[in-house]
């Protein structure tokens, strides 16, 4: 069985997950997932790559209290973070997160807060590869 | 010795991935900032979060001690 939160730089399957997640308690009865992919243009220019990076053992802590903060404000039975710390292409899958209930509204809010707060805490960058050149990404839409 | 670590945007920036400082008594974050600034001007401009071992500390006169892990980081874009 994998752990909850993971930095990594393979694939990850999102039925692995879910099936982890599921296997943590009966009385989940609503399941929230956000799958963060990779997309093709930004800016109105096309992006043929994206590059991450991470300060890794500070990421890996943030995600874990981050897990740890929404299962406590939630009310969540089980929850997993799962972040790619390589080099993908369009299409490719990126961030998995997944939040367990006993009923779905503490599942989605759950879900939502956690990618939401990844974005503003977890320290890592992304730089978009085009046509035109290499550009660190700055901000978190 | 106190470890300063650079990722991404600030890494391409200053071109290198840490550097290290004497921990002399009193020492502070903004100390570290200054000198870095001076060494490489305007490669810090885009420096939005500090941590200290990991924690991220909004105050730059935070004191270091020897053996402490001073990260200067850009706005995050993971996700």
């Amino acid at each position: 069985m994998t752990t909850p939160v993971r930095i990594q730089q393979a694939d990850f399957s999102q039925d692995e997950e879910i099936a982890a997640l599921k296997a943590s308690s009966t009385r989940m009865g609503g399941i929230a997932t956000f799958l963060g992919c990779a997309r093709d243009f930004s800016d109105g220019r096309s992006v043929s790559e994206i590059s991450f990076e991470a300060y890794g053992s500070m990421a890996l802590a943030e995600m874990n209290k981050l897990r740890n903060e929404a299962i406590a404000r939630f009310g969540l039975l089980d929850a997993r973070i799962v972040h790619r710390v390589t080099t993908v292409q369009a299409g490719d899958n990126i961030v998995f997160i997944a939040a367990g209930a006993e009923h779905r509204a503490a599942a989605f809010d759950g879900c939502r807060w956690m990618i939401d707060e990844l974005k503003q805490r977890v320290p890592i960058w992304k730089k978009e590869i085009t046509p035109e050149g290499e550009a660190w990404v700055t901000q978190h839409p | 010795m106190i470890k300063v670590l650079f990722f991404g945007p600030v890494a391409d920036r200053i071109q290198t991935r840490e550097m290290s400082f004497e921990a002399t008594p009193g020492i502070t974050v903004s100390d570290i900032i200054a000198r870095i600034a001076a060494q490489h001007p305007g490669a810090l401009d885009m420096v939005s979060f500090i941590a200290v071992n990991q924690e991220q500390v909004q105050d730059r006169q935070t004191l270091l001690r020897d053996g402490d892990e001073v990260a200067l980081m850009a706005k995050f874009s993971g996700g």
